[in-house]
């Protein structure tokens, strides 16, 4: 097994988490497991974990003393992140594997490439007849006018070699093309820039698929980013299952997924990340990433299927028919998820350590962490996901973009940043309207709608400090019942304002202690209940049936 | 029914916060369960091992806020909540748990605060008789001009209760102090700013576990880069290497006394900085630190395991420990035994012989050099020099027989790797200039080439030591940008001076190697960790490359 290193932007916690369970699914199976791991802060670094451990700088020369002091059989690439993946890929290019005589195990190095070489794989998406964005790479003048007649617009400019990326931008006409590329070509260091079709404003949904040696493919969950084309999925808020897919559109991409997995041959996990055009049924086939990624973490964490578990044992021939799911201990791995709540992960940016960065949210991931929520609802799960992240704004409430002029405040929800969650709501509370926020956004209205919603609470609560009439306790329990924490009722109450009418405040502090309803605690079970299910792995709503009591009484 | 403990997780993973939590709240949990207890934990984070759906016995998958877990606790009744392991996170919540009549395990809420509050710490360390380097906890601007110019510039300024350093800063005058105060204040509002004596001396910090008698040091830290870089932005060598064993005697009996007074139960980590071979303590906190699991793996000491048996009311005499400092002695790993034994040969040099005075220390049988890992490149405008401030994402371990070829495992795996044949580019401040001279002399003698600009090359060539000279920007082209962007730099040493004209075009330059992958070291300790290192720069197989017990038995 190789590790994945240190932490890094885009590489953090999760193949920690998939590289533990990898080995303890890989010493199930029987098998004896080398690590390789620069990292001493992740539990797979343990004593325990892997039976032999080595912690050791990940470079070629230092894994390739590894593999001629241990003899493994075989390497396992795709568990270890980019890092693991491009050790293994080098190793084999060397010709370390064949000279040791190690096994790759899992997805094949051919599949790999195939995709994550460009050219190899809009070639098979041409072959499956799965549609890739055009792009055109431009390396002088002339190519550039040439092309400018046949370009869709709006594209998107990409100087390759720059620093910073600077240099790129989207175009409307030609003769933006013409310019910002002209001068693309002259920012970039090898005078060569990529011009593509733009599908800034598409939603983006990805697809968690596994697949075995025998061709068995199932899809683990659906995810869909809220923030639409445009900003790395490390760095989007994103909810599962999907919410605004019809149900063609999401059996429509399930298949391209399917399809494009099986192509691929990959064995073990893949990612699959797709553009939908909002107002057709147009799609695109983004990226797929061939291994466990930050988005299978986030997947097994939102479903209960243990994506790294299972992708281990299918690397060394497991099917999924044959593989136990630990979940409910009843079922099997070839059995698709399904998801009786909703799922919200917002990331954790630097931007307060790093006050003078740069927020624009863009290609590259900027994201340290993440947090995920679940509730029954998008909403509740939402209010959990924002008071989770451990930032000034515990709730809809944001200083900043309260402060903003209505210019600033346009710009703020066009341009995604770390704030411009905060930024739509406020769009909202302006009065502003779904439509318009969506046109300046293009956020789906659904997201839009539920952001509306608990505006309104928010709304009538501050409303209920200057007197209206409205019964405190019904408001309060309702704004529990949509998923605002008793501090931020009280906050918006005005309870610790001291301007306000003690008996009021008074009987606010009341409402909120009598009308404050504990959850009950539901369980993810990976079948929405279909199944007797006994892992204690559960979240909070505001229900009537207890799944975690019935599981302890039992 | 086992009683049940509820564990609080760390959130999110930030700078300052990351995946070394995870791996403390795992363990506990571990041990919580190995102590016949029902180990659940309350965390919202997706990517980790602790919400691994079998890691506890529970997972609540919530956020970790103070209304979210007493919901838990409502609904589970703990006989007490673990706040010690999840970092600012659950250590936020003591007081709050503790008001709301919630059993805190371990070190008690007074003690925290006690460590945590200004002013109670500073009469707790002269109540003890330790010494602190000298300064004050202030709530206004005044205040702390007045403190200042008491103690006298430079100082150190940074907000309270707040992790990773953010918003501290060495101020060197008075219109500095105006300048920045604020930005502390602003920090972690409503609560003090504290101002300190800024000591530039060699840092060292240790964590301890303590059943509140006996307080076992597993070992001393020594950090390469001195006082003025955030710890966790630091090289940190286990043992340490330059400290005299008078010091290490001091810091062992300021542990061991420290942890008795507060009643700690459970870990801490205390730093230190060290001038004319006194320890003065810089910071106390009675919690995990994020040495524990790098530490706890070159020790062999199951320092969470201990802690965690401390806390659940556990003596460390009864589990074959004393008060003192831990030493390995080499020799055969000890045969595997129950969770809280240790895994390496070694051996305790009690409290009460370094209470008479320096201990003789054995020669180190293993030396581990712990590297910060940074994310720079994914962040633009971000400033790659080092500070007070932490701006890590990761670490990486270099662990070897010799204290060089640990110090060069850790340089490389954090990738500080000369990139091809070019120069190795110098340009330090005058107060580096000495060490830099003998810095480039060591490169030189390797078959390295110079290059330097005005001042720097002046030195070098002073030193006789031939070196290309380079323009800097505002001499005019070409100058060391163009050498930078043509390809024609191995490794960036910059030190920053205080001169603002300079510093602006060093950040410039200091992007310019990040965005093309030039390896930038910013802190003169770290050039001269290199320059240490470059025997094995040029001969890596003088590493060695073991399995981690492996080393232990030298």
């Amino acid at each position: 097994m190789i590790g994945s290193g240190p932490i890094v932007i885009g590489q953090a916690a999760e193949f920690d988490y998939a590289g533990t369970q990898a080995c303890k699914s890989l010493k199930e199976e029987g098998h004896e497991v080398v690590l390789i791991n620069s990292n001493p802060a992740t539990i797979m670094t343990d004593w325990n974990v892997a039976d032999a451990l080595y912690i050791e700088p990940l470079t070629p020369e230092f894994c390739e003393r590894v593999i001629a002091r241990e003899r493994p059989d075989a390497v396992l690439p795709t568990l270890g992140g980019q890092t693991g993946l491009n050790l293994a890929t080098e190793l084999a290019d060397r010709g370390v594997l064949e000279t040791y005589g190690v096994r790759l195990l899992g997805t094949p190095l051919s599949a790999i490439r195939k995709a994550e070489d460009r050219e190899e794989f809009r070639d098979l998406m041409r072959q499956i007849k799965e549609p890739v964005p055009e792009s055109w790479i431009i390396e002088s003048e002339a190519q550039l006018e040439a092309v400018l007649e046949v370009v869709p617009y709006p594209c998107i400019i990409r100087p390759a070699y720059t620093l910073g990326g600077t240099g790129g931008g989207i175009a409307n006409t030609r003769e933006e093309l013409w310019e910002t590329g002209r001068k693309g070509l002259k920012l970039s260091m090898r005078s060569q820039l990529m011009v593509e079709r733009s599908l800034l404003g598409w939603k983006e949904v990805e697809y968690e698929v596994m697949r075995d040696s025998a061709g068995n493919c199932i899809t683990v969950c659906n995810m869909e980013n809220l923030d639409p084309m445009g900003v790395h999925t490390g760095d989007s808020i994103v909810v599962a299952p999907s919410q605004t897919l019809s149900d063609i559109e999401y059996h429509m991409l399930r298949t391209a997924s399917l399809k494009i997995i099986q192509a691929l041959g990959i064995e073990g996990g893949c990612n699959v990340q797709l553009a939908v055009n909002p107002d057709s049924f147009d799609y695109y086939v983004i990226e797929v990433n061939p291994r466990v990624s930050r988005s299978s973490a986030l997947a097994s964490k939102a479903t209960g299927y243990p994506i790294a578990r299972v992708a281990a044992k299918i690397a060394v021939g497991r099917t999924l028919d044959q593989i136990d799911n630990q979940v409910t201990g009843t079922t099997k791995a070839c059995f698709e998820p399904a998801l009786d709540y909703c799922v919200v992960k917002i990331p954790r940016w630097p931007f307060d350590k790093f006050a003078t960065g740069d927020r624009n949210l863009f290609t590259q991931m900027k994201a340290t962490g993440e947090v995920m929520a679940i509730d029954r609802t998008f909403e509740s799960a939402l209010m959990k996901a924002i008071r989770g992240l451990e930032v000034r704004s515990k709730d809809l409430r944001h200083p900043k973009t309260q402060a903003f002029t209505d210019e600033e405040l346009r710009h703020a929800i066009g341009k995604p940043t770390d704030e411009r969650l905060w930024a739509l709501v406020e769009g909202l509370r302006r009065g502003w309207g779904v439509d318009e926020v969506n046109r300046l956004s293009r956020v789906d209205r659904w997201f839009l709608r539920k952001l509306a919603k608990l505006l309104a609470v928010e709304e009538r609560l501050l409303a209920a400090r200057t007197g209206s009439s409205e019964a405190v306790d019904a408001l309060v329990s309702e704004a529990f019942l949509i998923g605002f924490p008793s501090v931020s009722i009280g906050a918006l109450l005005g309870i610790d304002d001291d301007r306000l009418d003690p008996g009021f405040r008074a009987a606010a502090k009341g409402a909120i202690e009598a009308q404050k309803v504990l959850p009950v605690f539901k369980m993810v079970d990976t079948c929405a209940g279909e199944f007797e299910s006994a892992t204690p792995y559960y979240y909070g709503t505001f229900e009537d049936e207890d799944d975690a009591f019935a599981v302890a009484s039992s | 029914m086992k009683p049940t403990v509820l564990v609080l997780g760390s959130g999110p993973i930030r700078i300052g916060q990351g995946i070394e939590f995870d791996y403390s709240c795992v363990h506990c949990i571990w041990a919580l369960q190995e102590l016949g207890y029902r180990a659940i934990i309350v965390n919202n984070n997706p990517e980790t091992v602790s919400t691994d759906f079998d890691t506890g016995d529970g997972l609540y998958f919530e956020p970790v806020t103070l209304d979210d877990v007493m919901d838990v606790i409502a609904h589970e009744n703990p006989i007490g909540v673990v706040v010690q392991f999840g970092g600012q996170t659950a250590i936020n919540l003591a007081q709050g748990l503790h008001d709301r009549d919630v059993k805190i395990l371990g070190t008690s809420e007074s003690a925290i605060a006690a460590a945590e509050d200004r002013d109670l710490f500073e009469r707790f360390m002269t109540k003890l008789g330790l010494p602190k380097p000298e300064g004050r906890a202030v709530r206004s601007l005044a205040q702390a001009e007045g403190v200042a110019g008491e103690i006298g510039y430079p100082v150190l300024v940074r907000p309270s209760f707040v992790l990773g350093g953010r918003a501290m800063e060495i101020v060197y005058d008075l219109d500095h102090l105006r300048a920045f105060y604020a930005e502390a204040e602003d920090a972690n509002p409503g609560q003090p700013v504290l101002i300190d004596k800024y000591m530039l001396g060699k840092e060292a910090e240790v964590d301890v576990i303590s059943d509140g008698v006996d307080t076992l040091v597993p070992g001393i830290m020594e950090h390469i880069e001195r006082a003025g870089v955030h710890s966790g932005d630091s090289m940190a060598a286990y043992p340490a290497v330059t400290l005299s064993e008078a010091v290490q005697a001091q810091m062992v009996v300021a542990a061991c006394r420290i942890a008795r007074e507060l009643g700690v139960k459970g870990l801490m980590n205390i730093q230190f900085v060290v001038e004319d071979d006194v320890a003065y303590v810089l910071e106390v906190n009675p919690r995990a630190s994020r040495t524990v699991p790098y530490l706890s793996k070159v020790t062999g000491v199951p320092m969470v395991d201990l802690a965690t048996r401390c806390m659940m009311g556990e003596k460390l005499r009864d589990l074959g420990y004393e008060s003192g400092l831990w030493v390995l002695t080499g020799g055969p790993n000890p045969p595997a035994g129950p969770s809280h034994t240790p895994r390496a040969a070694g051996r305790i040099l009690p409290e009460q012989a370094f209470v008479a005075g320096p201990v003789a220390l054995p020669k180190p049988v293993v030396y581990a050099v712990k590297a910060p890992v940074f994310s720079f490149q994914k962040l633009r405008k971000v400033e790659p020099r080092l500070g007070p401030e932490m701006k890590s994402t990761g670490e990486i371990l270099g662990i070897d027989n010799t204290y060089v070829a640990a110090l060069y495992k850790a340089l490389v795996a954090s990738h500080i790797q000369f990139r091809g044949e070019g120069y190795v580019l110098m340009t330090v401040r005058d107060d580096d200039k000495p060490t830099g001279v003998a810095i480039a002399r060591e490169l030189v003698r390797n078959g390295k080439r110079l290059a330097a600009t005005g001042g720097t090359h002046r030195a070098l060539a002073d030193a006789r030591i031939t070196a290309h000279r380079v323009n800097k920007i505002r001499e005019g082209n070409p100058n060391l940008l163009d050498l930078i962007l043509q390809g024609e730099v191995s490794l960036m040493i910059n030190t920053p001076g205080t001169d603002r004209v300079a510093e602006l075009e060093a950040a410039h330059i200091r992007r310019a190697c990040i965005e093309t992958g030039v390896p930038c070291v910013t802190s003169i300790d770290t050039a001269e960790a290199i320059a240490q290192a470059m025997e094995l720069y040029a001969d890596p197989s003088r590493a060695q490359v073991l399995r981690l017990q492996e080393y232990f038995t030298a």
